[in-house]
């Protein structure tokens, strides 16, 4: 709880009025690349270059591969987008673009990665170690660093599964429906898979670090 | 309480913000009595801030500007594709035309040659056949032997 309120303090909001103001951008910008334009293309992708490359490295975790994933995603892009129907949402058809890449990739490479859940063991260094080999420029500062990326380590154990629908839904901060539609899941499989994801990466946080009241 | 652990289940997916009309009554009924839920799902609720505020990696520059590059040379090559579509059919048209069109012609010029040939009954369809054959014949072998040349180009380039 404690711990909990010292990391994950602070606000998070969008304003509506930005947020139409982006999806009129983007309808104009998809029309313009359907005709073929090149400025198009450059635009939406530095649009979307971030939660791309995020989306892929949370997927394969390896950042090579998730630069090769990210190319091809774009290829993919220029290939495909006379097909894309302007009705379906483009963050779905986008993500479902490079979900199937990575999905291709990781049954090529590391085929158990996909249907059986990766062990549980803490990621890497000791917390107490890297506190240690950094300087302290101002403790709550650190300890902010230093759980987050406690966070991101228990994360990064989880099955490929359960972190692409976390990161699906926290970090690209999707809908359920469009969830639903990149993993080509109903619902209520979503919601199954989202429930045990953040079980998991509890139970894995709480294991891990015991006496920070994650209970 | 019997539907403590119901409820306990919903509670991950209340700190998603993914729980339809029917969950959040739910959840809200049960939250007013037990103050056990209440302090779990603000511990669920910070874990998904927590989430929600990791760290965006970034894609580094250089590879940007590759995908950037190869994506803009890959639509470049898919609309002269079908361009090339486009100019094949209209250029079929055309032809189309063209033999439809030559036809009364050729008839008028060669119809005392044809009639001299046999003139017994006629020979329109027949004539007619062998010459749109012949048309496109030559038409078809055009084609081919320009995709050659084209494919041959593409394999040097
Ligand atoms: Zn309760």
């Amino acid at each position: 709880m404690m711990l909990g309120a010292a990391i994950f303090g602070g606000s998070h909001n969008n304003s509506a009025t930005a947020i139409w103001e982006a999806g009129v951008g983007l309808e104009t910008e998809i029309a313009q690349l359907r005709r073929g334009d090149l400025d198009a293309l450059s635009t939406l992708l530095t649009r979307y270059q971030n939660r791309l490359y995020r989306y892929l490295l949370r997927m394969v975790r390896q950042p090579a591969e998730a630069e090769d994933l990210f190319q091809q995603t774009w290829l993919r892009v220029a290939e495909k987008i006379h097909n894309y129907d302007q009705n379906r949402n483009f963050d779905a058809w986008l993500f479902t673009l490079a979900r199937n890449l990575a999905i291709d990739h990781l049954r090529r490479l590391r085929p158990e990665s996909l249907d059986e859940p990766v062990g549980d063991h803490a990621g890497g260094e000791s917390a107490a170690a890297r506190l240690v080999s950094r300087e302290t420029p101002a403790l709550d500062r650190v300890l902010a660093r230093e759980r987050t990326s406690r966070l991101a380590d228990a994360m990064e154990t989880l099955p490929v599964i359960q972190r692409e629908v976390l990161t699906l839904r926290f970090e690209e901060e999707l809908k359920l429906e469009e969830i639903a539609e990149i993993l080509g899941a109903p619902l209520s499989t979503v919601k199954t898979r989202l429930r045990r994801a953040l079980d998991r990466l509890r139970g894995n946080l709480e294991s891990q670090f015991p006496g920070e009241n994650w209970q | 309480m019997s539907d403590h652990d119901k409820i306990r289940e919903l509670l991950p997916l209340a700190a998603a913000e993914v729980l339809d009309q029917q969950e959040e009554r739910l959840l809200a009924e049960h939250l007013r009595t037990c103050s056990v839920c209440a302090a779990q799902l603000e511990e669920w609720r910070l874990l998904a801030g927590g989430l929600r505020r990791l760290p965006t990696p970034q894609p580094r520059g250089v590879v940007v500007e590759r995908a950037r590059a190869m994506a803009q040379i890959r639509l470049t090559e898919h609309l002269e594709h079908q361009w090339n579509r486009g100019v094949m059919t209209g250029l079929i048209a055309f032809a189309w035309i063209l033999t439809l069109l030559s036809w009364p012609v050729f008839r008028f010029i060669s119809g005392g040659f044809l009639s001299m040939l046999d003139p017994q009954f006629s020979h329109t369809w027949l004539v007619f056949c062998v010459f749109t054959t012949l048309v496109w014949a030559g038409g078809g072998a055009a084609a081919i032997l320009l995709s050659m040349q084209q494919r041959r180009e593409r394999s040097l380039a």
